[in-house]
């Protein structure tokens, strides 16, 4: 069984009195331990793509699974507990809480997931200390660099564990030497089986990515699995 | 189930603390708008201890008066039937009828009211002057401090003797005890006998401003004129044993007066009866109308401080919109954003409330102490005002919250 399947998904705006079809009837799955990187021009439909397969936004027509389960017949909270369990996400902007500690930045989701105080400090703790930020527990976003925030919006993502990282231009904010470093971490992280889509206009973040999917004018036009340039963990 | 609740409390623990980091991110402008709940929660607070300080002072003039008691007045009756009376009749032989076919009765205090000017040594003081008997230290609560009250060898040879109010007796004579001094009442020569104990003032009325003298010399002396007989009396106060019921007394009384003045069917009563409980009764109601009318009008500064919260709000979430998406997106439902929205409002408020509370409960002593005005604000009201601020906080912030809440995710999370 996949672990994303979409059908015939199509997502359809007003603008101005005209309807656009952002998304118009992509069919495809991803297997569970892929690592896919979506590629297309601003308003291709990849990320109205993407944010239909993370349960953000409703398709008009077509279907959404999610490991295995239907999304279309979800009301709003239903659709909110299966982000939390299932999907992390990551943004180009971060979107971190200003003014508040790392610690409780990745400790949002498990407020949502009904832990209580003492697990969320414990888990959110081993998931900073595995990004290497171990020692800047107590800073507010302010206090750290663009990497260091992204890392810890990683950090955010993986907290409750999910099967599907969800990356929305994850480097579009960041130089290259980071964009690199964070690269990094997602292959390590594909590599110990977490399930990756990564959202990109880069050439070379996608070259990192094991399949690439393209999208034009809201439908998919190359969907290629490519040989990996590098030889990891050999 | 413990755990379930445990979860959910930890929830609120951390909705609290998100909203005191929204708080102090905007500290100015939570200071302004806590002020608009604060100003209002003090004025409902005040108004609320006014009244019943209202109340209690009222129901401390009427006790001063004598708990368990009957007036009666040579008044017609006001309510609606024939008039076969032009002026009200009250006579002593008719006391002393009810005296002595009532039940219940402690004694009687036959009265006839005057003003009289005072003169001693070149100082003079007016005041209102009460014809009295004996009985009227027992049934109206009065005693002298100092020397004697008027007794029955007075009230039979028509002494020249008088009692004053601790007020008069101030005035005229100072800190001096004026027992057996003379003093002048209308050129005639009077013996001090006695000073009353104090009964304090009530609304600004002072209740020792007074002077009373045997009710016999009061008669030949200032109001027989006026009477239409020699044996009238302008007041009669009957008091009751604890227990008696005033109800039956005062019909029991009213047929007895009404055989006596051979009153019949619907002709009105040349006498009006009004009881200690009426007055009680009547009052509690009139306190509590200006009661309500106080709390209304302070109210409305509860519900402009409660708008500024709902407009705070509303931009508070509009700013906020991005932030909405994002806990939306990892995984916050939408009650958890309403109860996030809902819980800031109600900290807003509750924080003005108490320390609009504290600024009441400041006043209210200082009225206590400066203007001799009880404002009693005991416990129940202080928690009243903070609940009823936390109401105020959910009551304005649930549009907000709701409106919060309801936002698409995607939509929330493009905002910039």
């Amino acid at each position: 069984m996949a672990l994303v399947e979409t059908q015939d998904l199509v997502k359809n705006y007003v603008l101005g009195g005209e309807t656009v079809r952002a998304v118009d009837g992509v069919s495809l799955s991803i297997e569970r331990g892929e690592y896919v990187a979506i590629m297309g021009a601003s308003g291709s439909g990849k990320s109205t793509f993407m944010n239909m397969i993370g349960c953000l936004d409703v398709p008009t027509s077509g279907e959404v699974r999610i490991d295995g389960i239907a999304t279309q017949d979800r009301d709003g909270d239903a659709l909110a507990e299966l982000r939390n369990q299932k999907i992390g996400f990551i943004f180009q902007q971060f979107n971190l809480l200003a003014r508040t500690t790392a610690l409780d930045n990745v400790a949002v989701p498990l407020i949502y997931a009904g832990l209580g105080s003492e697990d969320r400090r414990a888990k959110a703790r081993a998931k900073l200390e595995e990004m290497g930020l171990g020692d800047r527990l107590d800073h507010s976003p302010a206090k750290l660099s663009g990497g260091q925030q992204q890392r810890v919006a990683i950090a955010r993502a993986l907290v409750t564990d999910p099967v599907i990282l969800l990356a929305d231009e994850p480097t579009g904010a960041l130089d290259s030497k980071t964009s690199e470093d964070i690269m990094e971490i997602f292959e390590t992280l594909n590599n110990q089986g977490i399930t990756i889509i990564v959202v990109t206009h880069e050439a070379e973040i996608a070259d990192h990515a094991k399949r690439r999917i393209e999208f034009r004018d809201g439908k998919v036009i190359k969907d290629i699995l490519v040989a990996h340039r590098r030889i990891v963990n050999a | 189930m413990i755990g379930n609740f445990g979860q959910k409390f930890s929830a609120w623990i951390v909705n609290v603390a998100i909203a005191m980091t929204a708080l102090r991110t905007n500290l100015m402008r939570s200071i302004l708008t806590t002020l608009g709940v604060m100003i209002g929660v003090f004025a409902v607070t005040l108004a609320v201890a006014v009244g019943s300080g209202a109340q209690v002072s009222v129901m401390q003039s009427i006790n001063a008066l004598g708990s368990n008691m009957a007036l009666i007045f040579p008044q017609p009756d006001s309510e609606g039937g024939r008039t076969t009376f032009d002026r009200g009749r009250l006579t002593m032989r008719d006391a002393n009828a009810i005296k002595k076919q009532i039940s219940g009765i402690t004694d009687i205090a036959p009265q006839l009211r005057t003003s009289i000017q005072l003169v001693v040594a070149g100082r003079n003081a007016s005041t209102s002057a009460i014809g009295a008997t004996p009985g009227y230290g027992k049934v109206a609560n009065a005693a002298a401090a100092s020397g004697r009250f008027i007794s029955e060898a007075d009230v039979r040879s028509a002494a020249r003797v008088v009692v004053l109010g601790p007020s008069v007796a101030k005035k005229l004579f100072g800190d001096y005890d004026p027992v057996g001094e003379t003093v002048r009442i209308n050129r005639a020569p009077f013996t001090v006998i006695g000073v009353m104990e104090s009964k304090g003032s009530s609304f600004g009325n002072d209740n020792d401003d007074i002077a009373i003298m045997p009710i016999t010399t009061t008669r030949q002396r200032f109001t027989g004129d006026s009477l239409s007989g020699p044996d009238d009396l302008q007041m009669l106060f009957v008091g009751f044993e604890d227990g008696v019921s005033l109800p039956r007394a005062k019909r029991e009384i009213t047929r007895l007066l009404r055989e006596r003045y051979r009153v019949r069917g619907k002709d009105i009563n040349p006498f009006t009866i009004r009881t200690t409980e009426e007055f009680m009764k009547e009052s509690a109601q009139v306190t509590g109308i200006f009661q309500i009318v106080l709390v209304a009008i302070a109210s409305i500064s509860l519900l402009v401080g409660g708008i500024g919260i709902m407009n705070i709000m509303l931009v508070s979430v509009t700013e906020r919109t991005r932030e909405i998406g994002l806990r939306m997106a990892l995984g916050a439902k939408r009650s958890d954003i309403r109860n996030q929205f809902l819980v800031e409002a109600a900290v807003l408020c509750v924080i003005g409330g108490a320390i609009g509370l504290t600024l009441a409960i400041a006043a209210g002593t200082a009225l206590t102490i400066y203007a001799d005005f009880p404002v009693p604000i005991g416990i129940g009201v202080g928690i009243g005002a903070i609940v009823f601020s936390a109401v105020i906080g959910v009551v304005f912030g649930g549009y907000p919250a709701v409106r919060a809440s309801r936002l698409s995710p995607i939509e929330a999370l493009r905002s910039e």
